[in-house]
């Protein structure tokens, strides 16, 4: 191991250190790991577009002014209106109409937006039923990350890896949509099973609860009824555009930039207004990220690690076993975007002897669903643990975990199970 | 200790990732969510309907909103200024305030005739009386037995023209501790 090679390790384990301690932020971690690979020269300005994902960084950027802009219209309260009222008061309809929508929603938008819109509803409901909420909550959790699993954009690590490996939205809908369906009903059975007894609303409240929900008039959460229409027009139009995208040949990322400025030049939103509401923290740590996990790469760090593994995989099934479990309980404990980040150039260096295809797959399940597993596995789940916390609904680190793993278990094992059968066979 | 570090960890990410966008989402929210206040409904099992000279005919709005409260019962009560008949006693004499008291009462009385036929109809149990006394503390303290005051916005003063609610009304809402449905 050479000298660079060791200071880009040190780095690279320094940054996610404090990535995962929290002591301080991450995008700060990421940009002083990435301005020191660039000082010592271990990553040359020359290849920072290299590493530099501006696919991933764009598309985020595109979708992230799509969702601001809709949601000054109120769209996203109104389809929680809808739920609710669809759900009549029933917990068990409450329990799966939400995480269903959830589900849906998190397939196309951002997981953390999609939970901090849907979760002051969800309290509004649990409260007026006087059950538990806990189990909806963790209900919602669980189905903000299973429905990221199942589009190119519904997951940061989803949009890293078909960026990296070039695999389109039809593609990812084709493999990973039926397994986030199965594990979406899998996971509501679960929550069922452990929690009906809390479940029931009183009997003798129902008419009133049923007539407090049903008072809810979703049109008055319509804020703004031409943007509100516009906005659905262009969500509808960027959605239609990403199945279409590969026989385009238009890049993801294009697709919803295009969107953003359609509905910015339509809205005529004010684009100061709706470019502030970008989460530049979280695109330059995608950015400082790219770069540390790049420094990796070009001093050869991954090449070893990547021949490693493949010197003790032997086929294709054995490495979907290894990725898919072995990316599930990492991504319960480190944040999954640092993480994938890192397996992707692994991925990549381990094509030379393997076929990568099914990895891609494996590495998407165990990326989104394994943050399932922790409280801070996702940034969805830490959302609404601390909604919750201000509430004053108390969800412990274990209280979570219990749960949290046999999702997380039980979803991986379903979705491995049908990556082995459909590209390793019995 | 235990794994309250973990918690503190959750807490301090909530408010990197979640920040102001929470609270901004909330208000929008409390636009269309009902308050605590709003959802508990009070139990009605009496109701007080007050009345003087000068209070508006009970609309039919009202009587159809006290016939949602099932075998709840009613007082109906006419205040005559019990002060005017003490002025008019001591100004004019006994006979003058006599004779203002018995068209006062017959006044009264008709008003009071429409309301109980329309009671009657609906079915309602009531008793009525017609009283003497300082029309805002009358009915501020006869209003502490009952559940709901029903009560118009003119009752007590007429100089409702440049005022919607008479001052009397605004007196009487402020002080009594009752849900008051004002015609």
């Amino acid at each position: 191991m050479d000298t660079m090679e060791l200071i880009a390790l040190v780095i690279f384990i320094g940054v996610y250190g404090f990535i995962m301690s929290e002591r301080i932020h991450r995008t700060v971690a990421a940009m002083v790991g990435a301005s020191l690979v660039l000082l010592i020269n271990i990553v040359p300005w020359e290849k920072v577009p290299k590493y530099l994902d501006l696919d991933t960084i764009l598309l985020l950027a595109g979708m992230m002014v799509v969702v601001n802009v809709a949601r000054e219209s109120g769209l996203f309260e109104y389809i929680a209106i809808k739920t609710a009222k669809l759900s009549k008061g029933s917990p068990m309809k409450v329990l799966l109409l939400f995480s269903v929508v959830t589900a849906v929603v998190s397939a196309f938008l951002d997981n953390v937006t999609t939970v901090l819109l849907l979760t002051p509803m969800l309290l509004y409901i649990t409260k007026r039923m006087d059950v538990n909420p806990i189990p909806f909550l963790l209900s919602e959790v669980f189905a903000s990350n299973i429905g990221g699993t199942a589009t190119l954009i519904g997951d940061p690590p989803n949009i890293m890896i078909g960026s990296a490996a070039g695999l389109s939205f039809n593609e990812f809908l084709f493999n990973m949509g039926p397994i986030a369906l199965v594990d979406l009903f899998a996971t509501v059975g679960i929550i069922y099973l452990a929690y009906r007894a809390e479940m029931n609303a009183h009997k003798e409240n129902e008419e009133g609860i049923r007539m407090t929900i049903m008072s809810l008039d979703e049109n008055d959460a319509i804020r703004d009824p031409v943007l509100f229409k516009k906005s659905i027009t262009v969500l509808v139009g960027v959605i239609i555009g990403f199945f279409f995208h590969d026989r385009l040949g238009v890049e993801p990322a294009v697709i919803a930039l295009t969107g953003a400025s359609v509905l910015l030049l339509w809205s005529g939103a004010s684009p100061e207004h709706a470019l502030e509401k970008v989460e530049w923290a979280t695109l330059f740590f995608f950015g400082g990220l790219f770069i540390i996990v790049g420094s990796l790469v070009e001093t050869g760090a991954i090449a070893q690690i990547a021949n490693w593994m493949v010197s003790h995989i032997h086929s294709e099934g054995e490495a979907v076993l290894v990725i898919s479990w072995f990316s599930a309980f990492s991504s319960a404990v480190v944040d999954n975007i640092p993480f994938t980040a890192t397996m992707i150039p692994l991925i990549k260096a381990m094509g030379t002897q393997l076929n990568t295809y099914p990895l891609w797959w494996a590495l998407s399940l165990g990326a989104c669903l394994g943050g399932n597993g922790t409280a801070i596995g996702a940034s969805a789940n830490v959302v609404v643990i601390g909604i919750a916390h201000r509430e004053g609904i108390r969800i412990t680190f274990g209280d979570f975990l219990k749960v949290g793993m046999a999702i997380m278990v039980t979803t991986v094992a379903i979705g491995t199970a049908i990556i082995w059968l459909r590209y390793v066979g019995l | 200790m235990g794994m309250s570090w973990l918690h503190d960890i959750i807490l301090r990410k909530f408010n990197d990732i979640a920040g102001t966008r929470y609270e901004e989402i909330l208000k929008a929210y409390k636009n269309f969510f009902l308050t605590e206040e709003e959802l508990v409904i009070p139990e009605i099992n009496s109701i007080l309907l007050a009345f003087d000279r000068f209070s508006c005919r009970v609309s039919e709005d009202v009587y159809e909103t006290i016939s949602a409260f099932e075998n709840v019962s009613l007082q109906v009560v006419y205040v005559i200024d019990e002060g005017v008949l003490r002025m008019i006693r001591e100004t004019l004499g006994e006979e003058a305030a006599e004779e203002f008291k018995e068209k006062e009462v017959a006044f009264a009385e008709d008003f009071l005739r429409e309301v109980e036929k329309k009671l009657g109809e609906l079915n309602f149990k009531f008793s009525r009386k017609i009283a003497f006394g300082d029309k805002a503390e009358y009915v501020e303290d006869l209003s502490e037995e009952y559940d709901l005051l029903v009560i118009s916005r003119r009752y007590g003063s007429e100089t409702t023209k440049t005022h919607r609610v008479s001052p009397v009304v605004f007196r009487i809402v402020q002080h009594v501790e009752k849900p008051v449905i004002l015609y």
